[in-house]
């Protein structure tokens, strides 16, 4: 006897919303208990968190630009993980994006920025594309695990870009690693006056856009999914397995790529070693809990731009150490992916019958 | 006498579909009772309801007068009852043994594994069973793993054991020594519940319980019926899988096969030199034991397997190692054994099934966006002519029936292929009813011109389709018998490996 777990034939909404709903009571619960612990005063401590994330309109922007890279490396993770290809490795492709796009900068920038601007973007793509495709096609050509070859590429990027940092494209003027700050012309323009939310947030939901079109409506997409559900059949209806995984690498990275332009072009406004810290590694995240849907990825970047932003907020009002804000996010995380596989399974009081 | 079970009035939907509507019949102690209907007429469904795996909406269900209150298998395996799945659910990685007493009690202690494995010994010396409990299962045949199903289920002290299809995967030997053990099994004071569209099977049974989409039409005492009755029950009219062959004109070679060798994915060599030739307006049967070369051979033409040599042309066109795509565009279509590992993609709907291989091509496809009108109307227009049991052309083919499936990849591949079709056990797991148009249209491809491979374990399904007939054995064609012609005895023999005059089996052809 003991619990029996059974994968679920079809989605069940109603327990999907359910265990949503459970995994924010549960996170919110354990949370209390660690700031009661700390000696915070909850009140303030949740009250802090939601006018850091949500409470007012400069908050509400702030969480945004938080967003931006976590939507792209949402999607970008998403892409590969419908082909069933485990990009583990959008956190470098971010990196190759921005150092391909800075490189460009450097190359071209005093083109007038209503050319420059979509230049460092494409750029971004093919850097990001490009380093992905590699992975892919070791994967295709070698058969070569894309876990370990995404895996140990982020250190490559993150090496070459110290490299870069320390070497040729170092600021003599600064005392840290990065490069000079980038014209005032070449950044991204901000969306609406008097806040700085970028024009990254509108390729974010764009690219976003493609995505879903991509792959619910082409034939590119149908591929994709298919070979994510059953390869086998797939191949032997004359879908090029091999290729596909190149090709959705490509974009996977590439899009992962794009998130390295919004971050130095728009809100850092130089190469730095710092520009993500860890997006690539929350994309994997946004995009499970997101169950791979491009839309909902949107959503769920969101909230999780906000308690970046409303854990800065609850240090400072409540004086816990950010150590504490790392962990409740830890477990937020924690609960929400254990509710989102758990939606997928059934579970009753029995013996394995299989 | 007691019924050892009873079914009273069992309803279960899902969704709008209602699989089984108000279905009450009985099993007596030591009786094989036969659950028999077209494809999805709720047979699995009724199964699944007595083995606690779904939960009846509406109805009861008791053994030896004890209604049970079923929420799970664990509730029937404690009350005697077993079950083996129309799709095995094995751990191919580990033992026999381990796939035996994985989740019993006896997994837990070592003590009791020597007991189990005694147990379990004694079992297969009961029904002479030899099978090796340390060997992988994935090194078993088919009708081997199938055993490992039977044994954990005895193993769990079933009395009343039901069997989902059981020989649509066996080879006719198999099956035959199957009955025999159910019968063994019945004196023994067993009782079988038996679900199979093989007419032979099922006049071996003692009751057939008929379904007809969800509700029960009738229960007979076989002795006392015929299979054109129970046809007429199931299908409510007379099916004649013996349809009236029309001469056909044979034409010009179409897929001209030299010498092709291939080996398996554990680099066995399988296919050692198959020559044949498909003529136009051609239907030829591969006669063979499954395993000797079937698998590979449709594979291999397909381009999904490499030919490590020979030479495949299709009309004067050489396609040897093609790819898929460049096979299938060539006119070739094909229906693999395995429907849900090979065929589907189970977890899409219907219609991005039946466009599986044509998704990039007008017109479901125009500059790379899919046309899901033109999909959506293709996919109505095959699921009426096939008959696709479905609440929409969107419902997803995990919850279609095992025959509803097939179907779905039949209807594809006739209508994609536009040359040549090769059919590797088509009619596994079809209603006869369903066997009956799948052969109609079959002659009427053959009528247009169509080179036509079909490999099958039904000889008579054979003897009615194919103008030719050869067997295959270990790779090579061993023998070769023309409509008409046919020497079933010699057939028999040839399968088998018996060549009774000549050593070189490529000698030894007869037409
Ligand atoms: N999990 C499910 N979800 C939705 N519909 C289902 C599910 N399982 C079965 N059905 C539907 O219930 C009906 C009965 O299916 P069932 O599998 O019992 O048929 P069957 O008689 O075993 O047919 P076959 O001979 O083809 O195996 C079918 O219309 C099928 O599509
Ligand atoms: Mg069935």
């Amino acid at each position: 006897m003991g619990i029996v777990v059974e994968k679920r034939l079809t989605p069940s909404t109603s327990w999907q919303v359910a265990s949503i709903i459970l995994a924010l009571l549960a996170s919110g619960l354990v949370s209390a208990l660690l700031l009661k612990s700390a000696g915070a005063d909850l009140g303030t401590a949740f009250g802090a968190l939601w006018d850091g994330a949500f409470g007012g309109w400069r908050a509400s922007w702030k969480t945004l630009v938080k967003a931006t890279p976590l939507i792209l490396t949402g999607v970008a993770v998403a892409v590969a993980f419908r082909a069933r290809i485990w990009n583990i490795g959008a956190e470098g492709q971010l990196f190759m994006g921005a150092i391909m796009s800075y490189w460009v900068y450097t190359l071209v920038g005093t083109l007038p920025p209503i050319i420059l601007i979509p230049i460092l973007f494409i750029a971004g793509f093919v850097g990001g594309g490009l380093y992905g495709g590699l992975a892919g096609w070791l994967k295709a050509r070698f058969q070569v695990s894309e876990i370990l070859t995404t895996v140990m590429l982020n250190y490559v990027a993150t090496y070459f870009l110290s490299f870069l940092l320390i070497g040729p494209w170092r600021n003599p003027d600064s005392f840290f690693q990065q490069s000079p700050p980038i014209d005032r012309a070449a950044r991204l323009p901000n969306l609406i006056g008097g806040t700085k939310l970028h024009l990254g947030f509108l390729v974010a939901i764009l690219a976003v856009a493609v995505i879903y079109v991509l792959i619910s409506r082409t034939s590119l997409g149908y591929e994709i999914r298919a070979m994510g559900m059953n390869a086998k059949a797939a191949r032997f209806k004359g879908i090029n397995v091999e290729r596909t995984a190149v090709i959705v690498m490509l974009i996977s990275g590439g899009v992962a790529g794009l998130a390295g332009v919004t971050e130095v072009f728009g809100v850092q406004g130089k190469l730095k070693p710092d520009i993500s810290v860890g997006f690539g590694f929350t994309g994997i995240i946004i995009a499970v809990l997101a169950l791979l849907n491009p839309i909902a990825i949107i959503f769920v970047a969101i909230l999780f731009g906000g308690f970046v932003n409303g854990g800065i907020k609850l240090q400072v009002a409540t004086g816990v150490p950010s150590t504490l804000t790392d962990a409740i996010q830890a477990i937020i995380l924690l609960f929400f992916l254990t509710a989102a596989v758990l939606a997928r399974y059934k579970f009753r009081l029995g013996t394995k019958d299989e | 006498m007691q019924p050892l079970l009873k079914v009273e009035n069992v309803t279960k939907r899902f969704h709008q579909v209602v699989a089984n509507d108000s279905v009450s019949f009985e099993v007596m102690p030591g009786e094989i009772h036969c659950l028999l209907g077209e494809n999805g007429a709720g047979k699995s469904t009724i199964a699944e309801c007595i083995y606690g795996f779904y939960k009846p909406d509406k109805g009861s269900i008791s053994v030896n007068g004890e209604v049970l209150d079923l929420d799970s298998p664990a509730e029937a395996i404690r009350h005697g009852i077993g079950m083996v799945h129309q799709h095995f659910v094995l751990v191919t990685s580990m033992t026999v043994l381990e796939n035996i007493v994985i989740g019993t009690d006896a997994a837990t202690a070592i003590l009791n594994l020597q007991s189990a494995t005694d147990r379990i010994k004694a079992i297969c010396a009961r029904y002479e069973v030899e099978i090796d409990l340390n060997s992988k299962v994935w090194q078993l045949t088919v009708g081997q793993q199938q055993w490992v199903e039977i044994l954990k289920a005895l193993f769990l002290g079933a009395r009343l054991l039901i069997m989902d299809e059981p020989t649509a995967v066996l080879t006719p030997q198999e099956s035959r020594r199957l009955f025999k053990i159910f019968r063994e099994m019945t004196g023994d004071g067993m009782s079988i519940i038996l679900i199979s569209h093989k007419l032979d099977e099922v006049m071996q049974s003692d009751r057939v319980t008929v379904l007809r989409k969800g509700k029960r039409v009738g229960t007979v005492v076989t002795r006392d019926s015929s299979k054109s009755e129970l046809t007429n029950l199931m299908v409510g009219r007379d099916v004649n899988l013996n349809l009236v062959r029309e001469r056909s004109d044979v034409g010009l070679p179409m897929l001209v096969v030299s010498g092709l060798h291939a080996a398996n994915d554990f680099g066995t060599d399988k296919l050692n030199g198959v020559d044949l030739t498909l003529n136009r307006g051609e239907i030829v049967g591969i006669a063979g034991v499954a395993g000797n070369g079937q698998k590979e051979l449709f594979e291999t033409l397909m381009g999904v397997r490499r030919a490590t040599s020979g030479r495949v042309m299709l009309a004067d066109q050489d396609i040897t190692n093609k790819t898929p795509r460049e096979v299938q565009q060539a006119g070739i279509g094909h229906v693999p054994d395995d429907r849900f590992a090979e065929g589907l993609i189970p977890d899409f709907d219907i219609q991005s099934n039946l466009v599986l291989g044509v998704h990039r091509d007008q017109p479901f496809a125009r500059r790379g966006f899919l046309k899901f009108g033109q999909i959506r109307s293709f996919a109505k227009q095959a699921m009426d002519e096939f008959a696709i049991q479905a609440p929409s052309a969107q419902t997803i083919c995990r919850t279609l029936s095992g025959g509803n499936a097939q179907k779905v990849i039949v209807a594809r591949e006739f209508a994609q292929a536009s040359r040549v079709i090769l059919a590797n056990q088509p009619s596994r797991g079809l209603d006869v009813g369903v066997i009956e148009y799948m052969h109609k249209r079959l002659f009427e491809k053959r009528k247009e011109g169509f080179a036509i491979l079909i490999a099958s374990e039904e000889l008579d399904e054979l003897l009615a389709l194919s103008d030719r007939i050869l067997v295959l054995f270990k790779g090579q064609i061993v023998g070769e018998f023309s409509h008409g012609a046919v020497d079933l005895e010699r057939v028999g023999l040839l399968m088998a490996g018996h060549f009774d005059d000549a050593p070189n089996p490529n000698a030894d052809r007869s037409l």
